[in-house]
């Protein structure tokens, strides 16, 4: 996770000289800036809102909120708001800028498919994202993906140039820009899914009980496969990828934000057979 | 939040480094005093019980961990007369409870079980001492709880079902404050709801 996270760094500072070279995108910047702010700032509301999900108090989903009330307590968190989406699609996500500032999120078909164990660990993993701050991290990660982006699409406006010299610049800066929101494309996915098999390992941690959570993702993924859309996780993780419109059809483990679910399984097994052996 | 914490985070591990963090059970001493105010300053009295809670670990080693834990408190039942027994509640946790009238033997018991199960290198799955008072004229309950994750106590002082007086908890903070290590943050005041009505949160 740290080649990855290095790799995007050093791509994103040279595509940041080259592009000062060509274009003064100084307002561009300032656009995205502003637009990503505003994304952080309202990531857990969009979230939300995309899921028709409502946040719930203690009295109409008191076993839940006692499972979170436990589970935050054994993580060190402070008390994330509960949402319910009324949805069959088991799934379960969290959002928020930061931990006194989040909120996770079930659905009403997780809650029925699962039992308590599953759901714990479920709930355990989506707390392990608050903990970890996985939504700033990823919308820093994604930002000047972001950017690269805008430029690839946008950026002939700003060449409709007075003299050539300008003109050919932009067509440099709009390939560049091509070239870095790809690669930078397929290192964000594989941040994302390290940051998945880090968030089941925090799971592990929290409940002591790998294996539930192996039990709820083959549960969920089973179950999965009936309804046709897409794992709505993606959606929540974050709405870094809202602008990004190659949503679907391009299908294929690099693009994937989620490992595979036997994978998980796989590394789940693994750490229940390590607090056997200790 | 520390440089190191945020680091942490970024790398992905800090719930693993927190959520296994080991207890230390020896803030439990600060109860002993605090028993002696509880009854001098705010009339609650021992209720004579007080009690360990703690999550599972899917696992033989832990099972035997558990195993002497009991081991230790048969033979201090013996010493001290404090009684004890295994509670599993609807949130399937465990607890320790332990009963005895005299404060000074529960703090003690309280604190030698959390002190084995930190030795047999679980002290991460502890989650929380819980000491019980009650006040005398109108029947008021209130606890002590001392989170093991954070190092501190806090108040909780459940009314109904699920409902908390918060006055009353503020109250004993601020009494208490400075005797006790008390949690500032009061997001972190988690409450443990009794299974039944008029229970204990161990019962």
């Amino acid at each position: 996770m740290v080649l990855t996270m290095f790799l995007l760094f050093v791509l994103y500072i040279v595509f940041v000289a080259i592009l000062s070279r060509y274009m003064g995108l100084f307002g561009v910047v300032l656009v995205m800036g502003l637009f990503s702010l505003g994304q952080f700032f309202f990531s857990d509301r969009l979230a939300l809102y995309s899921m028709g999900a409502r946040r719930v108090d203690a009295d109409e989903y008191p076993r839940l909120h006692a499972m979170v009330d436990r589970l935050c307590q054994q993580a060190d968190l402070p008390k994330p708001d509960v949402a319910v989406a009324d949805t069959k699609m088991p799934n379960a996500f969290a959002a928020g800028r930061s931990q006194k500032n989040s909120t996770v999120c079930v659905t009403e078909g997780l809650l029925r498919t699962l039992d308590e164990a599953e759901l714990e660990g479920v709930m355990a993993h989506e707390l392990a994202h608050v903990k970890n701050r996985d939504v700033m991290v990823m919308t820093v990660a994604s930002f000047l993906s972001t950017l690269a982006f805008m430029v690839v699409r946008w950026g002939w406006l700003f060449g409709g140039g007075r003299n050539r010299q300008s003109g050919g610049g932009v067509v440099v800066a709009i390939l560049v820009s091509l070239v870095v929101w790809i690669v930078s494309f397929v290192l964000i996915r594989a941040l994302s899914r390290y940051r998945e098999y880090a968030a089941d390992r925090g799971a592990a941690a929290i409940t002591g009980r790998p294996s539930a959570l192996a039990s709820a993702l083959l549960k969920i993924s089973g179950r999965m496969k009936d309804v046709p859309d897409r794992d709505l996780r993606e959606q929540s993780e974050m709405n870094a990828f809202f602008v990004i419109p190659l949503r679907s059809g391009v299908v294929g483990r690099l693009f994937s934000t989620h490992p595979p679910t036997e994978k998980r399984v796989d590394r789940l097994r693994e750490l229940e057979g390590e607090m056997e052996r200790r | 939040m520390g440089l190191l914490d945020s680091l942490r985070s970024v790398l992905g591990v800090r719930t693993d480094a927190d959520a296994t963090r080991e207890a230390d059970p020896e803030d439990l001493f600060g109860m002993s005093t605090a028993y002696v105010t509880m009854e001098a300053d705010l009339d609650f009295v021992p209720v004579g019980a007080a009690a360990l809670c703690f999550s599972s670990v899917d696992s033989t080693d832990f099972a035997a961990a558990v195993d002497e834990v009991e081991a230790i408190l048969g033979a201090g039942e013996e010493e001290t007369g404090t009684a004890f027994h295994r509670h599993e509640d609807d949130h399937g946790y465990h607890w320790v409870v332990l009963e005895d009238d005299d404060p000074e033997d529960l703090v003690t018991s309280v604190h030698f079980a959390a002190d084995t199960f930190v030795e047999e290198g679980y002290g991460s799955r502890l989650l929380a001492a819980v000491f019980g008072f009650e006040r005398s004229r109108d029947g008021a309950r209130a606890y002590w709880v001392y989170s093991f994750r954070r190092g501190a106590y806090y108040p909780f002082a459940p009314t109904g079902r699920h409902e908390r007086d918060n006055r009353l908890e503020f109250k004993l903070q601020s009494v208490l404050d400075g005797e006790l290590g008390v949690e500032s943050d009061e997001s972190y005041w988690y409450p443990l709801w009794p299974d039944g009505p008029n229970g204990h949160p161990w019962e």
